[in-house]
């Protein structure tokens, strides 16, 4: 049955229950009026024995309607408990506590009603009672039998003086008549009749007796007279308010048919009527004893009935409240079951107005809330899945791209331990996944040649630059390797941006790189060399042609001519050794001494060299200040400021204006010289920095060479731009270390 | 307490109903003889007439016994053995006044006798003894299946436990058993 049929159900309890309990207190009023209106009726029938059989029926009916409902209901009690059944315990306490309270008053009621009714009998019964009624029929009885006695004699006397009469004899019949008259006379008899047998002979009625008419005796009393001797009646004739009480004897002469005479006395109305009375009072009393056990089990079951009746409606009404308290107890125990299962639409159709009604809206409202809740979670877990798989998807093609890089690349965490490392960087460095994954480079690289690469890392962590990058070289199973290394701290998240959450390392094999350019370089070194020499070899070999000539010829002036070649040889020859020193010193440069350098000073003091040198050129610089001291080689720097200051006056014309200036970019000092000249071709850009590649008419081609290498000894990069509106920008880019980190 | 006391009375008393009699009321001598078309049955009730059934006729209260009298076949291991029955109701009421005993005899229903008595032990012998009463009718049968009266009395209602009802009656008892032949 689900909750609402049995809320229905209880509904409909409701009514019937109150039904019940409207027709128990009428039939209660209707018992009390009864019992009220029992002391007017004659004990007979109090002590009916349909009464007493309705009674006992009633009261066993009641008795088994209770041990049903009580046993049913209190089984149902004992089940709900043994199965732990919500509410069972507070029903049973309920139902226990309104059956003892009405069980213990009502006994006591009953109880002490039934000992006043014992008593009330007790004195209705009592000795003296008895004895007066007794006493009372006894004198009645005795007022008639002493009339019937003296009657019974007086018709004795007279059935004696008849002896001698022949009654079938008409004279004589006539003769008797007048007898009886006499009789009447002497005796003051009432009445005097004359049987022959049973046969009615004749009669004479005293008219002032008030004995209206002859009275009808019948043919009984002559015939149990003639029988017995004597006999006697008491009559109540028709139109009199008094007794005729008779008398009759009879005279058996031998052989013949007996002659009976009655005598009849009519007691007076009053004394007839009292006498009744107390004969009638001792006969009802009579009664009343003889019924006296059904008597007291009337009253018993009364009270028996009622007190059933108090106990059947006190049990019926506890379970009933019982049944009515628990049920939403059950059904919000049962719904909150239901809840805890997942079913948040659980209601609870309770029909209460009460506190009851309080909990139920609450419990209704929390499911509501709940469901809201549970959609908003369900939705929002749906988008987190949804989510997921755009991110497992994104990781997925993050982890393609990442193993179908050409570079290298190793993820650490903020433990600088290896979180994954694509298959490029494990086949550079020579390893499996396992032997890096979840240890530091250190700890990876402990006493191995590719220490440098932890050394890095552990430098590019501890870096005030988000992002280092360095070249490394070392052997790789056995054959050296060159590397270009990028590690970019990944920054921590909100509220804790100053921890790092990790670095990722990109790692490129520069190996064949850096051979094929410094193939390439030296090829065109050799090239620029070989052009180089080539040029002051070229005058030589005409001088030494033109005097080999002059020499065949004889020509008169070889002498001078031998002067002028001697000249251009001598002359090349120095411009081959001034070649020759420049390359020399180039692959001499020293490495970097490093100092503490203000930038404002050097570029003052090389600006200085430069002002007014070409006539419509101007020069001018600025050095931020937030610049301040960096940790460079003021030298190689002033040099390599010469060196760009060089070319831009070269390629400027006039109206031109040169410009230097030093600015902070984040953790780097960048270092900008622009000019207004004719620029540079893109297809020269790549070869600028190349030894000897010049695009001036007279130059070593070293100049830009030189400044990369010393940029590149700073961890320094160099790149070429187009100055607006027109000319060159070299934007010189080193790292802005502090006074302490060389 | 009274009710401590009155209640095992009581239920001994509705349980038991009659008094404490040496023997229980019992059917006696009955005897049918077939006069004509009709099962003429004698029998008398013995100690049935207690001291309390003459107390409580002379308290006034009507009193009697009901006679249950069936005509059934002498078949001992048949369910169809009954053929007739009948009720025989012996009522007497007193008249403390008059000091007589009215008697009325019912036959199914239909008043058979009314008298009016003074003496007890006659009244006694009137509700108590019956002498070829004329109880059944039959009609001409074939066969030779013998045939008998079963009387019982019911002497009144008693109460187990106080409450519960039962009737009170005697055990039955089976006449003589007669053939009736078609001439």
């Amino acid at each position: 049955m689900d909750l609402r049929a049995e809320l229905l159900r209880r509904t409909r309890d409701t009514r019937w229950v109150v039904g019940f309990l409207g027709f128990l207190f009428v039939a209660l009023i209707f018992l009390y009026y009864l019992v009220q209106r029992g002391r007017e009726l004659p004990a007979a029938l109090v002590t009916n024995r349909v009464l007493l059989f309705a009674l006992r029926n009633l009261n066993a009916v009641l008795i088994l309607v209770i041990f049903f409902v009580l046993g049913r209901n209190l089984f149902k009690l004992w089940v709900e408990r043994r199965g732990r059944v919500l509410g069972s315990r507070f029903k049973t306490k309920l139902v226990g506590t309104y059956i003892g309270l009405s069980l213990v008053p009502v006994l006591v009621l009953f109880f002490y009603a039934s000992e006043l009714l014992q008593g009330a009998i007790d004195r209705w019964f009592s000795a003296s009672l008895a004895n007066v009624l007794e006493q009372g029929n006894a004198v009645a009885q005795a007022l008639g039998s002493t009339i019937e006695d003296r009657n019974r004699r007086d018709a004795a006397r007279l059935v004696e003086q008849l002896g001698s009469v022949e009654l079938e004899d008409p004279e004589s019949r006539a003769r008797l008549r007048r007898r009886l008259e006499t009789w009447q006379l002497e005796t003051g008899a009432m009445f005097i009749a004359v049987f022959d047998g049973d046969e009615f002979v004749n009669a004479v009625v005293d008219p002032r007796s008030g004995l209206s008419d002859l009275p009808e005796i019948g043919r009984a009393l002559p015939r149990e007279a003639a029988e017995q001797g004597s006999a006697g009646r008491v009559l109540q004739p028709p139109g009199t308010r008094g007794r005729l009480i008779l008398g009759a004897a009879s005279l058996s002469p031998p052989g013949r048919r007996a002659k009976v005479v009655v005598v009849g006395t009519l007691l007076d109305p009053l004394t007839s009527t009292r006498s009744e009375q107390l004969i009638e009072a001792f006969q009802t009393y009579r009664q009343v004893e003889v019924q006296r056990g059904d008597f007291q089990a009337s009253y018993f079951l009364m009270f028996v009935l009622v007190t059933l009746l108090i106990l059947l409606a006190s049990s019926w009404m506890g379970l009933f409240l019982a049944r009515r308290l628990v049920a939403p107890l059950q059904a919000l125990g049962e719904a909150f079951r239901q809840v805890s299962l997942g079913d948040l639409d659980q209601r609870i159709d309770v029909p209460a107005d009460d506190e009851m009604a309080v909990v139920v809206d609450s419990f209704h409202r929390m499911t509501d809330e709940l469901r809201a809740n549970r959609a908003a979670i369900e939705a929002s877990h749906r988008g987190l899945t949804q989510a997921n798989l755009a991110l497992a998807a994104e990781r997925a093609q993050i982890a393609a791209i990442l193993e179908n890089l050409a570079a290298g690349v190793v993820a650490l965490d903020s433990e600088l331990r290896v979180v994954s490392a694509n298959g490029a960087a494990l086949q550079m460095l020579g390893l499996r996944g396992a032997d890096l994954v979840g240890r530091t480079l250190a700890q990876a690289f402990d006493g191995d040649a590719r220490a440098p690469l932890a050394d890095f890392v552990a430098a590019a962590a501890s870096a005030a630059e988000t992002r280092t990058s360095s070249q490394l070289g070392f052997p790789v199973a056995g054959v050296w390797r060159s590397f270009e290394v990028r590690g970019t701290r990944l920054p921590g998240g909100p509220g804790d941006e100053e921890r790092a959450r990790g670095l990722v390392l990109v790692v490129e094999d520069l190996t064949e790189l850096l051979r094929a350019q410094k193939l390439a370089t030296w090829t065109e070194a050799a090239r620029q060399v070989a052009h180089e020499i080539k040029n002051p070899l070229t005058p030589i070999r005409l001088a030494a042609e033109r005097l080999s000539a002059k020499q065949r010829a004889g020509d008169p002036d070889v002498g001078e001519l031998v002067e002028r070649s001697v000249e251009i040889i001598v002359r090349e020859v120095g411009n081959m050794q001034a070649l020759v020193d420049e390359f020399s010193r180039f692959a001499k440069m020293p490495g970097p001494a490093f100092a503490a350098t203000r930038f404002e000073p050097m570029v003052a003091d090389v600006l200085d060299l430069y002002r007014e040198i070409k006539e419509g050129v101007t020069v001018s610089g600025r050095v931020d200040p937030e610049v301040g001291e960096v940790w460079v080689d003021p030298e190689q720097i002033r040099r390599s400021l010469i060196n760009l200051l060089d070319n831009a006056f070269e390629a400027s014309s006039s109206p031109g204006r040169v410009e230097v200036v030093v600015t902070r970019a984040g953790e780097r000092v960048e270092i900008v010289v622009a000019d207004q000249g004719r620029g540079i071709p893109p297809a020269d850009r790549d070869k600028l920095f190349l030894p000897f590649f010049s695009r001036k008419r007279r130059g070593s081609g070293m100049g830009l060479a030189i400044v990369q290498r010393i940029v590149a000894d700073h961890d320094g990069k160099i790149s070429v731009e187009d100055n607006s509106p027109r000319g060159t920008r070299i934007r010189v880019s080193l790292p802005a270390r502090g006074a302490a980190s060389p | 307490m009274w009710v401590t006391r009155a209640l095992p009375a009581l239920l001994l008393a509705g349980a038991l109903a009659a008094p404490a009699a040496a023997a229980p009321p019992r059917i006696r001598e009955l005897t049918i003889v077939i006069d004509g078309g009709q099962v003429l049955a004698s029998f008398r009730l013995e100690d049935g007439f207690s001291p309390a059934i003459l107390q409580r006729i002379e308290s006034g209260l009507p009193t009697g016994f009901l006679y249950e009298i069936q005509l059934a076949r002498d078949r001992k291991r048949w369910w169809d053995d009954g053929l007739d029955s009948t009720r025989l109701e012996v009522m007497a009421m007193f008249n403390a006044v008059t000091h007589e005993y009215l008697v009325n005899t019912k036959l199914a229903g239909k008043l058979i006798d009314s008298r009016t008595l003074r003496a007890a032990s006659e009244l006694e012998r009137t509700m108590t003894s019956f002498s070829a009463l004329p109880i059944f009718t039959f009609a001409p049968v074939r066969g030779r299946e013998r045939y008998l009266v079963r009387v019982r009395v019911e002497l009144g209602t008693g109460h187990a436990l106080g409450f519960i009802p039962f009737l009170r009656t005697t055990e039955w008892v089976d006449s003589n058993k007669i053939r009736i032949t078609v001439p």
